[in-house]
Order: structure tokens, then sequence, then C-alpha cells
């Protein structure tokens, strides 16, 4: 069989999900292994997904890739069809990378290990699936499926208040997610063809009020993933309670789900709502920034702190999504990916700190980083990669999105320069509170009671082993982008020329309805 | 003797490599290489000492008259936007490249001995060459953009070191502030970056001059815009090289070990401010109110720095002030267009700077004997004195250093500081007056901390001066940590131990030793620039001049011997007239410290206000205090409180809402299917239906 036409995203989808279905039947009585097992069935599952990119991904190229595609249930004209191009790739790659790490850190779960390991799995092929499938009602199909295993892996490894995380997460998700399915069979259903294949509606026309509702819809759903001011209270709760492993899933990966979505069908299908609506992406991207970084600030909660922080870095996600320009989109795109591997590692961190401390009120921790030198080495090192410093990932996805949000000529001078200003006071709340952290739970005399009462040892092989498996990207961004941005370059580019083009005509429409107010005509600017 | 300038990569790359492989052995193989204390200082300094030995031959390829170098490749790009890094070539490089790797080089040395009793060792040395490699980076950049990342790094590097000692407290909320400090400054050169390569499409600095100049000139940019731009940038520098209003972060940054004080704090990193403004130079002396901006920030510093450093006890927060305020002359020569003399100041006091606080180190080290591992009691200068009995080279190499700082001549801050002041005399008399006057009170304090150190019997026994030294630390922390935050147990007389050793207290001496060769062939090395490179200077042959001048300025290179056309009345008068306030400030030092004709106290009870001005560093921190970080704090609780009450109230409510109308139809409906495929319908109706219609 030809290597070409083998079914690879397929694959990598189908792998783990059916090596989970395995799971029950296992021999295994101690829980040794089912994770030997699952760890084993990740890193295959990551090695094919390299190979496959490696060998059959054409870099230059801005259209779909390793595209599959059968017929499922004809009556619903429901396909099952997948492929990937520049914006999914690294998404892709960055899921299994991120799944298989986590399922390292999950190494001491104890606690009904098989099901554990089975929903990790699970979540392993749906969360590519995510990022795979081109059909939009299989979209919404994976993308609810996803959730479920999230639901349980929080409800029942959770912390104390984990059926309330739980639930809340389940309401806000599920409840975002009614108004894809309502806006995906709003678009299958307009116009003269039904049809639910991704390209064949990019393809379509729509009218502009049309377009402009079904995009609030999209908006509503992915706000909640991304997740986007007001729609954010969920994830302090979520990440509040989940355990290291889930909470490296939902930073790393989950959140992504939102801005790819975004991405995908914002601008790609709906490019003219999308120029009506940029503004606003672009002033809840700064409120983003600077509400959760202060909010993060104030918190003494450990998880809850790195959960706002989170949210505060989705902010210039949605700058760059916002800015009409290569440049600006393509680090939004860079900073989903690069927050992945920075929440990743800091996620971990922050439960291999509570694994020692059993606390994560920062009033009582203090001093630990004489006991605890190697994880305060990596704690410092991924801090300061959050913190956007030079020659690590976050610091040029940032920069790119400054830059292109600087260089755009969508908007009005004043706004751009509002908006710049407050999203770089960003850059200086984000170190006080992520310094401020530091200096709470490492440096300082020791505390006393925490030094009696808890056993504090410092890290494992196992631990260093993963933290230093995401610095290698991190630093390897930082040092050289262009390693990275030239991966996705040519589908921004594409992707950008047609919401330009989108603007270009709106731009010449002088007797639009809808307010475009702090934007103008391109030709107006260029000094 | 191109492959010279192929290669010349490596002086950056060396420590760099050097410094990952001694992190990347202390994390795997902690025990182990924490052990190889000889090995991994060797190694680590003989890298520099390459790096050091590649910059003297590239300085000597410049002085011959190299073309300037530059090398590019592409790092980032998105659609038609590139982004270029590299490393460019110049005089100003190779002088940079020579000043960093030869200061370094020597700290490197001294460490050994400083550092030899404390378990970090190796780890310190890893921390100098990442360091060493950020600083040499930031002197090679060819554009904004990477001079931004290197500035990020070399901040980084101060604050690992600055929190080097990282379970004292001081260091801890030091090493936060010096970040956050910097960070400020950062957003100003951020958006100041931006600005310009919005307005120019630029990085580069003599594009940017040249564009900027000509939109200024057509009127498609307004000058107050193009001036607010350069402030902007300006506020990078201001940070970095502790100028008024950033400067807070710099005297506390002296809790990090005395080598990094030297280093870091002294010699480099903080003269990173002035090399950006000599980069950018081509963009700023095209617009007078930015440089009037940059002139007077620096002559206020100056002032302030120096009112301050009169007070101080601490003997390294003394000559952190000074520090400050010397940087203030330095940014005050770049804003009166004193190009070169600012950075001839630059060098000079990157040499005699450090060689000081080298020197305070080894006075330290030589405390600690007698003392104990306490910086409160080792560092104070009022438990000092007499110390040139005991620490001949030293006490020679800090009088060295304190008449170069002083500008007596020949000494090499006379030449650079004179040349700095003539060209405010002629630029600006007002300001001249400012620097004038700071010559004067540097002198005094400078020479207070010489006699109070060295001269005079030795304190350092005196029961009743401890104790009121550790009274007064006790109070400090309490003022630090707001009487409503203090722990009552915390209040003991016994004073907090901070050891910086986990060897145990050797203190039996009662008279402290001379530093070992390791710390004292430093001092004596950096004696000899401190002496003699204010030479290349001189006004009447000025070979520095001749090299480092602004681009496009054309300066002839200076034959031997004094031109006929020297004008040998301007300089006395402005040399005499400094050199004269010096001396008066030293007469006034050595009646008040070293003959104890003057009481010093008298005369602080006197002028109480002003006083108490200088001792409170004028309230800034206080002030900051209370806005900056009370106030963060204040409204950063606030809006937590807002999200947890209110934006998750009221989006629960709606999701209430929406769940009692939706289990209300489950019953009615009998199952969640309909209710989906009822919503579904009816919100696709209502789409298709609106769409309709419009």
């Amino acid at each position: 069989m030809n290597i070409a036409d083998f079914p690879w995203l397929t694959t990598i989808i189908l792998l783990p999900i059916v090596a989970s279905l395995a799971i029950p039947f296992l021999p295994d009585k101690d829980g040794r292994t089912v994770r030997w097992f699952a760890l084993v069935v990740g890193l295959v599952d990551f090695a094919i997904t390299v190979y496959a990119f490696y060998t059959q991904y054409d870099l230059a190229s801005p259209d779909l890739q390793l595209v599959e595609s059968y017929t499922w249930v004809n009556s619903l004209d429901l396909k099952w069809s997948v492929g990937v191009d520049g914006i999914s790739m690294p998404l892709v790659l960055l899921t299994s990378f991120i799944t298989t790490l986590a399922i390292l850190a999950a190494w001491p779960v104890t606690l009904k290990p098989k099901l554990f390991y089975f929903l990790m799995l699970a979540m392993y092929g749906g969360q590519i699936a995510v990022f795979a499938v081109q059909d939009m009602l299989l979209f919404f199909l994976v993308w609810e499926l996803e959730l479920i295993p999230v639901y349980l892996l929080l409800a029942i490894w959770g912390g104390k208040k984990r059926q309330y995380a739980a639930t809340k997460f389940i309401l806000y998700t599920a409840g975002g997610s009614l108004f894809i399915l309502v806006a995906a069979l709003a678009m299958a259903f307009y116009g003269d063809t039904v049809t639910f294949d991704m390209r064949s509606l990019m393809a379509k026309e729509y009218a502009l009020n049309f377009q402009l509702l079904v995009y609030g819809a999209f908006l509503i759903a992915y706000a909640v993933k991304l997740p986007i001011f007001p729609l954010h209270t969920w994830l302090p709760d979520a990440h509040g309670e989940a355990t290291a492993p889930v909470h490296m899933l939902l930073a790393g990966i989950l959140l992504k789900m939102g801005g790819y979505a975004l991405i995908r069908m914002n601008m790609e299908m709906l490019p003219d709502a999308h120029v009506r609506f940029a503004p606003i992406l672009v002033i809840l991207g700064v409120v983003n920034i600077i509400y959760a970084a202060l909010t993060s600030f104030a918190q003494r909660n450990l998880k809850r702190k790195i959960a706002y922080s989170s949210i505060s870095h989705m902010g210039f996600v949605l700058i760059g999504i916002g800015s009409f320009t290569d440049l600006g989109l393509s680090g939004a795109v860079l900073q989903m990916v690069s927050h992945g591997l920075i929440g990743a590692s800091l996620f971990f961190l922050v439960g291999a700190t509570y694994d020692r401390t059993h606390t994560l009120i920062l009033e009582e921790m203090g001093g630990v980083g004489k006991k605890m030198p190697k994880i305060f080495a990596m704690f410092t090192a991924c801090s300061l990669a959050s913190l956007a410093l030079p020659g690590m990932s976050g610091f040029i996805a940032e920069l790119m999105v400054f830059v292109g949000f600087a260089t755009s000529d969508a908007y009005d001078p004043t706004f751009k320069t509002i908006i710049i200003i407050l999203a770089a006071v960003g850059v200086i709340l984000t170190p006080i509170y992520l310094l401020a952290m530091l200096r709470e739970i490492f440096f300082g005399p020791e505390n006393k009671e925490l030094v009696e009462h808890e056993i504090l040892v410092d890290a494992e092989p196992r631990e260093v082993f993963i933290i230093a498996s995401l610095l290698v990207p991190i630093i390897g961004i930082g040092f050289y982008p262009k390693m990275m941005t030239q991966v996705y370059d040519s589908k921004t580019q594409q992707v950008t020329a047609v919401v330009r083009q989108s603007f270009a005509a709106a731009a010449s429409q002088s007797d639009d309805s809808m307010a475009i107010a702090p934007q103008r005509a391109p030709a107006l600017v260029d000094g | 003797m191109d492959s010279l300038y192929q290669y010349a990569w490596l002086i950056p790359v060396l420590p760099l490599a050097g410094a990952m492989l001694l992190g990347l052995g202390l994390i795997a193989y902690n025990k182990t290489v924490s052990n190889l204390r000889k090995l991994s200082s060797t190694f680590i300094v003989s890298l520099t000492g390459a790096g050091m030995f590649y910059s003297f031959a590239i300085l000597w390829s410049q002085i011959q008259g190299h073309p300037t170098y530059t090398r590019f490749f592409e790092w980032a790009s998105a659609g038609d936007f590139h982004l270029s890094m590299g490393y460019t070539i110049d005089h100003l490089t190779a002088l940079m490249l020579v000043i960093v790797t030869t200061v370094a080089f020597l700290v490197m040395i001294y460490t050994d001995g400083y550092m030899a009793h404390d378990p970090g060792y190796v780890r310190f040395y890893a921390y100098l060459s990442l360091f060493s490699s950020s600083m040499l980076g930031l002197v090679i950049s060819p554009n904004l953009v990477q001079i931004y990342v290197f500035w990020e790094l070399v901040g980084m590097c101060s604050y690992l070191l600055i929190g080097y000692w990282y379970d004292r407290k001081a260091a801890a909320d030091a090493c936060q502030k010096a970040f956050v400090t910097n960070r400020v400054g950062d957003f100003g050169l951020l958006l100041g970056i931006l600005a310009l390569y919005w307005a120019t499409k630029s990085f580069e600095f003599d594009v940017i001059g040249d564009r900027l100049t000509e939109l200024v000139e057509t009127g498609a940019l307004s000058g107050a815009l193009a001036a607010l731009f350069a402030v902007l940038v300006f506020l990078g520098p201001v940070a970095k090289s502790a100028q008024f209003p950033l400067h807070v972060w710099l005297p506390d940054a002296m809790e990090g070990p005395t080598p990094i004080s030297a280093l870091i704090h002294a010699a480099t990193m903080v003269a990173a401010g002035v090399f950006l403004i000599a980069r950018m130079f081509p963009v700023f002396e095209e617009i007078p109110t930015a440089m009037d901006v940059i002139a007077w920030t620096g002559a206020f510093t100056a002032f302030m720095g120096a009112t301050i450093a009169i007070t101080q006890n601490d003997i390294k927060k003394g000559l952190a002030y000074s520090t400050m305020s010397q940087l203030g002359y330095m940014v005050m020569g770049m804003g009166v267009g004193a190009f070169t003399a600012g950075l001839f100041h630059l060098m000079t006091h990157a040499y005699f700077k450090a060689m000081l606080f080298l020197g305070s180190g080894s006075v330290i080290h030589g405390m600690e004997e007698v003392v104990g591992h306490d910086p409160t009691l080792a560092q104070d200068m009022r438990l000092m004195g007499g110390l040139r009995k005991y620490m001949p080279i030293t006490a020679i190499t800090f009088l060295i250093g304190t008449l170069a700082i002083s500008g007596i001549p020949p000494f090499a801050g006379f030449w650079s500081k004179d040349e700095i002041l003539a060209a405010t005399f002629a630029a600006k008399p007002a300001m001249w007056l400012v620097g004038w006057l700071t010559a004067g009170i540097t002198a005094f304090y400078m020479f207070r901390m010489y006699f109070s150190t060295f001269e005079g019997s030795f304190r350092g026994k005196n029961e009743e001066i401890k104790r009121q030294l550790r009274a007064e630390q006790l109070q400090r922390m309490g003022l630090a940590f707001g009487p409503g935050a203090m722990n009552p147990r915390e209040l003991t007389t016994e004073p907090p131990t901070d050891d910086h050793s986990a060897a145990p207290d050797h203190h039996h001496s009662d008279t402290p030793h001379e530093s070992p060769l390791t710390m004292t062939f430093p001092l004596m090395m950096l004696a000899l620039p401190s002496v003699l490179i204010g030479l290349v200077g001189t006004p009447f042959a000025n070979y520095f001049e001749a090299f480092i001048h602004p681009p496009g300025e054309v300066v002839e290179v200076p034959t031997l011997g004094i031109p006929a056309d020297f004008d040998w009345a301007e300089f006395l008068t402005m040399g005499g007239s400094s050199v004269g306030i010096a001396l008066i400030g030293i007469t006034l030092a050595s009646l008040m410290y070293l003959s104890r004709k003057i009481d010093p106290s008298a005369i602080a009870q006197k002028i109480q206000p002003l006083y108490q001005l200088s001792l409170n560093k004028w309230y800034i921190d206080d002030i900051y205090d209370v806005v900056f970080v009370q106030g963060s704090r204040r409204l950063a609780k606030q809006v937590l409180e807002v999200d947890i009450r209110i934006v998750d109230g009221l989006v629960n409510l709606a999701g209430f809402v929406t769940l009692v109308t939706g289990e209300g139809l489950k019953y009615l409906e009998n199952g969640r299917a309909q209710f989906y495929a009822l919503i579904v319908f009816g919100a696709v109706l209502g789409l298709v239906l609106i769409s309709g219609i419009t």
C-alpha cells in the first residue's frame, strides 16, 4: 500500500480510543501494568503523528493535507472527514505531545487507575479529533464527546470541591456548545445546498446579518472555552480542583480549542462578520490581559493563581486574531502553542509542589527552596517563560502580536495606541504576580510549621524529565522562532488575506449601517 | 582579517555554553557537580578569558581601521514581515566588549576567593557566566529588538543574582523589586520600539534616525510625537541605569553577593542604559526636547544620588548611591550631546567602580571574621575603622578608586568627568552648576567612606554599636512590614541569623585580615586602568574621541604632542574649578571623619529636615510603597472581589435561569433530546427568518 494513501489521521485518532477499550481486560491488580500500557500507547501515537507529519506534510502549502473522507451516515450527509492544515497541524502535534507527558505525569495516581487511564486515552483521541475533523456535525460531536472524560476526570479525581467544579464546567461548556450546534445547522441549511463539509461551508456566500448572528453564536461557545471575560469563571474552579495531569490537558490543550475554532470558523467562514467583530475581540483581549492579571495577583490559592494567568495569556491570542495582519495572527497561533507548553509545565509544577506541601495556600508555604532546589529551579524557569522572557517561546509570541497590532492598518491610531498601552501594562503586571508567587513559595526563611509536618523531598527524575521535555521546545522556539512560524506561515497568510479582503470590501462601502468606528480604510495609513 | 569577525559570535556563545553545561550538570548530577568546584570555576574563567583575548583582538583590529562588520540571519517571519538577528561590530561594540570581558574576567577570579565557603559556589559561576553571555549579546546587537531581548536577559540574570541568597528575606524582596522596576522601564522601551517601528518601519538605529528626521521635516509626524517616542525609549535606560524616578531598585540590589554588585550593578549592566542611549544617539540628537529630558534626568539623578550617599552607613549602599550618581553624570553628558565624554566616563567608571566594590567586598570579607556573617554588622562603616593596618592592599586600591571618583588628576575619573562638565558648561551653565556641586559632594562622601573605613581606630569589637545597629535593623524590618503585619515573635532581640555560609562560623578573630590573593589580585589589576586609562582621553590629545565619536562625525586622530591651538585657559578654569570643589569636599571630610575637628552629628542636628531627607532617601521608597505597592494590591483585591461576587454570580445566575427553564422543560417534554431539538429547531427557524427578511 502506498504510504501516502495510508489513513494517517484516522489512525492517530482511533489508536488511543481503540487501545482504551482494551484497558478493562488488562490483567492488572496494582495499577502498574495499565500505566505502562497507556504510556506506550501515547508514545506510539506520538511517534506516528511525528512520522506522518514529517513524511506527508508539505510546509509550503496552505491547503488541507492528509485528507480522508468516508461517508458515514448517508441520510444525514454525515462524513468522517479529517485533514490538517497550518493551524491544526501544530495543535495536533502539541496535543499528542502534552497528553503523552500528562500520562507520565499521572504516574502516582492510585485511585481507580483503570478508569483513569481509560479516560486519558479516550481524551487523547477525542482532542486530536477536535483539531482534525473537517465536518461541522462531526466537529460538534467530538467537541461534546471530549467533555465527558474531562467531566469524569474532574468529578472523580479532583479536590474537595470537585463536584461543584465539574458540574460548573459541564454546564458552561455544554451550554456553550449548544450555540455551536445551532450555528452549524443554520450554516448547513443556508442557501441552496445542504452540507456539513467545512470547505463547502467556507465557500458559501452568507448575508451579512446572518453572518453576524452565527458569528455571535460561535463566539459565545468559544468564549467559554478560550476563555474570554466574562465567561471565564468556570476555569478557576475547574483548574483549582483538577489534579496535575488533568490540569495539563485543560490548560495545555482544551483552552486552545477555543482559539483554534475562532480562527477556523469565525475568521475563515465568516470573514465579513469578523471585520465587524474584530474590534470587540481586541477589546476583550485587553480586558482578559489586565483583568485576569489583577485577579491572579490577588489570589492566594496557587492553582487558581496560575489559572487566572492562563486567562491573561489568552488575551494576546484575541488581539492577534483581531489584528488583520499576518504577523498578529501568526503571533496568536504561536501564543497558543507556547502557552500550551508553558501552561502545562507550570500546572505540572504546581501539582508537584502540592504533592509535597499538601497545601495550595501561599501563606502556608515559604522558604521551601532550600529543601527542593530542583523544583525551585524548574519553577523559576517556567515562570520566567510565562512572563515572556526573551529566549523563551512566550516572548516572541507576544512580541509578534504587539508588532502585528501596532502595524495593523485596520485601526485608527488612537484606538491602536490605547490598546497597545493597556496590553503592555500586562507586561508589568505579569512579573508582579509570578515573581511574588515564587517569592512566597520558595524564598525567605523556611516556614517552620510546614517543614515540621511535611516531608519536602526534591524532584525525582521523572518530574525533571517532564519539565525538561517541555522546556526544550519552549527554549527552542524562543531561540529560533522561525522553526515554528514557518510551519504555519503559509496558512496564516491565507487566512489573513481572506479577512483583509472582507475588510477592504467593508471599508469601501461607506454607507454601511454597522458601526466600524475604530476602523478606517487601509489606504489612509502607512507612514 | 575577516575570519576574526566571522567567528565573533563566539564571544557571547562561549560563556552561554559554559553556563548551560554547568546548569544541566547541577540539575542532573547535583551532588557531583557541586563538588567539582575548582574545575567548574576554572572552566568558566577560562571561557571568559578566551572571550577577553578575542575582544582585545577585535579592538585592535578596529583601532587599525577595520570597517564595521555586520552579519544577519533571519530569525522570525510572518507574511512579508522579516525580523533578523545577528551581530554588528564597530568601534563602540569593540570598546564595550573589552570593558565587559575584562571586568567580568577579574570579577570571576575574585569570586573564587569571596565565595570560597558558599555551598552554591558552582551555581554562582553558572549565573555569572550566563550574565556575561547576555551582556555581550547586548553590546553586539545590530537592532533594537535584539537589544530588547538581551536587555531583558541581563535583567533576568540580575534577578537571579540579587536573589542568590534566597533564604534571606531582604534578598527575596530586592530581586523582585529589581525585576519589576526594570519591567516598568521595559514597558516604555517596548512601546517606544513599537512606535518607532510603526513610524519608520525599521528596527535599525541609523535607519530609524534618518527616517524619523525625514518624517518630522516633511511634517508627516509631529515633532512632539517624535519626542514622545524618544522619551519612551529612554524609559528603558532610566530603569536599567537607575535614573530618577526608577532608581529605587539599585540600592536594594546590594543584597546580592558583592562580586555581583561590582560586575552587574556598577560596571556593566547598569551602564547598558548609557550604551543604549549611545546606540540611539542618531535618533535622539535630532530631537532637542528628548535631549533636554535626558540631560535633566541625568543631572537630577547625579545630584540626588550624591545627597543620599552622604548619610549612608552601609558601605555597599553608599557605593550604590554613588553609582547612581555617576550614571547620572553619564546620562547628563549624553543629553547635552557629549557622546564621547559620556562613554569615556562609562569606561573609566567601570574600572574604578568595579574596584571600589570589590574593595568593599574585601572589607566585608575581613569584617566577617570579626563580627560574623551578618550583613547588618559586617557592612556597617560604624563598626569599621583603621582597616588600613590590617588590609593594606585593599586600603591602597580603595584610596586610588576614591581619588579617581573624586576627580583628582591624573586619575581616570578626572579626565572623563571633566570632559562631561566642560561640555555641559558649554551647553547649559545651570546644569553645569548642578554637576559641579555634585562633584564636591562626591569627593566628600567618598572620603567620608574611606576615612571611616580605613583610618582611625578599629571599632569592630564595640558591643555598644553592635546593639544599636541590631536595634535599628529591627526597627527597619518593622517599618517594612507595616505595623499590622508584624509577627510579635520577630521582635525578640535575637537577630535573624542570615548565614550565607553553611560552614560553622569562624569569626573568632579579633582583627580582620587581608583577603587572599585571588581577591587582591583583581583589585591590583583594576587599579592600573583606574590610574592610567584617563590618559587616552586628555583634552589635549584625545585618542579616545578619535576612536569613539557619534556616527557621522569626523574626528581627526590627534598627533603626538599638544596641538598649538589648544585652549589652556579654558581647560585650566574648568579643570581647576572641579578639582577645587573636590578638594573642599575632601578637606571637609577629613575634618569631620579623620581629625574629628567637626562633629558630624552636631551638623546633622542643626539641619535635621535635610538630614532626614537624605537618610530616608528623599522618602521615595515610602511614597512608592504607599502609592504603587499598596495601591496595586488593593486594586487587585477589589478586582478579585468583583470577579467572585459579581461576574461569577451574574453568569451563574444566567446559567441558573436557563437551567431552571431547562429542568422545567425536561419534565414537560420528557427528555433532554426533545429539548435540544426544540431549541435547535426554533433557533434555525429564527435565523432563517431573520436572514430571509433582510
